[in-house]
């Protein structure tokens, strides 16, 4: 569903400093239905990675293609793949100036996908799914960090996306609401999404991953199902990470 | 009678001249009021248009044409750009309030373009990522989502921006307008009496900008109550 071809993105630092190399060639291929969760220590590329799927950054070689089209070559309308991509952020990043409806409902209604009665209902149903539904009315500040992130879920399942990508959804948050947003994450998981998910819940790679990819200076350094990588890990930096986090 | 009642009377009340002050204080509201909404359009696409970037972070032709036109209007003075409008510019036109009010208008842009920029640049990134990776256009997710946020930050320094335009447009005179200034010193000179005339014309332009600030402190407490931040 997602190919990665030889994916390299550089950041510039302006004129004097030299440019940061921070994915150094990534190939990797995604099937529909599956889970990957990719791990790393910070600074190694996750987000970047994460990021280049959906053109949120613009890789700087290689090649990206979902469901066959090649979405990283030129004249391609990333906003349509948008539509079908998901994403969550580490800090929910909820629109602060809509209520919880508007929030879920902007984006199928201005591009046209649904009328404003259709993608209301659609809010409805998913706001019931996650017990948020008393919530349509308020405004994103009077949230606790667990229900923002149950809405963005949300707001990204609105859009009736065929892959989500999760850039650290619990990192955020208080650990009493880890649990809450997990489970939804779960849930969406045994409905057959495919879904990556950048994260440091070891037990949610283990429980939900089918692959887990270990990240480490911009590359991927192993990758293995959940039971391979944690029980077995083969690379030296691997079990370095593990024994840290673990 | 005394003196200064006789004074009093002369600049304000003889031969209708209180009338006079009026019409100059309309016409200086209206030049302030015409500029400032010139200002507040073109301001706004000249602020986004100091945002646009390419991919490779340098500076669109847009960014570039819209700095160089805020540098170029910075770096004169406003007397002049008045001057430049009215005898070059718009020869031709006579209608003097509506040079003036574009006159204004297009040095207020400038001033104004700055205050959108910041208060953009003050929304939080996550907000754009946000809404362009629900696949809503950049043009969409400002319009919807980055403005309506920038639009509270930008109230405070455009009120101030405002009334500092109120008080420039007293330079009107040097292109034969009347407005409330140029009234003044008319009556002054007709009266060879200057001390009346000038400061009960500074203490209407105080009254007006006070009430305009007392207006503006309890705007942007409301938008402070309302803020869902
Ligand atoms: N916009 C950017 N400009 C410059 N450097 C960046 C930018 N984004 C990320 N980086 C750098 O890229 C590296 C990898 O970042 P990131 O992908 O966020 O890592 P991770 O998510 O694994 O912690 C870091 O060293 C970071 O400083
Ligand atoms: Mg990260």
């Amino acid at each position: 569903m997602i190919s990665v071809k030889g994916l390299v993105k550089d950041f510039d630092n302006g004129k004097h400093r030299p440019p940061v190399h921070v994915l150094k060639g990534i190939d990797y291929e995604i099937s529909a239905g599956e889970k990957i969760v990719i791990i790393g220590p910070s600074g190694s590329g996750k987000s970047t990675f994460l990021r280049c799927l959906n053109l949120l950054e613009r890789p700087t070689a290689g090649q990206i293609f979902f469901d066959g089209e090649e979405i990283t070559a030129s004249g391609v309308e990333i906003d349509r793949i948008r539509t079908r991509m998901g994403m969550v952020f580490q800090n929910f990043n909820l629109f602060v100036n809509l209520n919880i409806m508007d929030n879920l409902t902007l984006a199928p209604v201005k591009l046209g996908l649904l009328s404003k009665e259709e993608a209301a209902e659609r809010a409805r149903a998913l706001l019931k799914r996650v017990n948020l539904l008393d919530k349509a009315d308020v405004y994103p500040s009077s949230l606790s960090g667990g229900q923002k992130q149950r809405i963005a879920i949300v707001r990204s399942l609105c859009m009736k996306p065929e892959v989500m990508l999760f850039d650290e959804p619990t990192s955020a948050l208080d650990p009493e609401m880890v649990g809450e947003v997990l489970d939804v994450m779960k849930r969406l998981a045994e409905d057959g999404m495919t879904m990556v998910v950048v994260t440091h819940e070891m037990g949610f790679a283990r429980e939900v991953g089918t692959k887990v990819l270990f990240m480490d200076e911009g590359k991927i350094i192993e990758e293995n199902t959940p039971e391979g990588l944690f029980d077995n890990p083969q690379a030296p930096r691997l079990q370095d990470f593990l024994s840290k986090v673990l | 009678m005394g003196e200064l009642e006789q004074k009093f009377a002369a600049a304000f009340l003889t031969e209708g001249r209180w009338i006079l002050y009026f019409k100059g204080l309309g016409v200086t509201l209206g030049i302030a009021v015409l500029a400032a909404i010139l200002g507040v359009i073109f301001g706004t696409v000249l602020g986004i248009m100091k945002l646009s970037f390419r991919e490779d972070g340098k500076k669109t032709l847009w960014n570039i044409l819209a700095t160089a036109y805020v540098d170029v209007i910075r770096g004169t003075p406003s007397v002049l750009q008045l001057l430049i409008m009215w005898f070059i510019v718009f020869a031709t036109w006579n209608n003097g309030v509506a040079v003036a009010s574009i006159s204004f208008g297009l040095n207020s842009a400038a001033y104004v373009s700055e205050i959108v920029r910041g208060g953009i640049l003050a929304v939080d990134v996550g907000q754009m990522e946000a809404g362009r990776s629900l696949g809503l256009s950049k043009a969409m997710t400002m319009r919807y989502i980055i403005l309506p946020q920038a639009l509270k930050n930008m109230v405070p320094p455009l009120g101030n921006e405002f009334i500092t335009l109120l008080k420039e447009t007293a330079i009107v005179g040097y292109v034969s307008l009347t407005d409330l200034t140029r009234a003044a010193n008319q009556i002054a000179s007709r009266t060879y009496e200057a001390f009346m005339p000038l400061i009960g014309t500074a203490v209407i332009y105080f009254v007006v900008i006070k009430i305009l600030t007392l207006l503006l402190g309890v705007l942007e407490r409301r938008l402070r109550e309302s803020d869902q931040r």
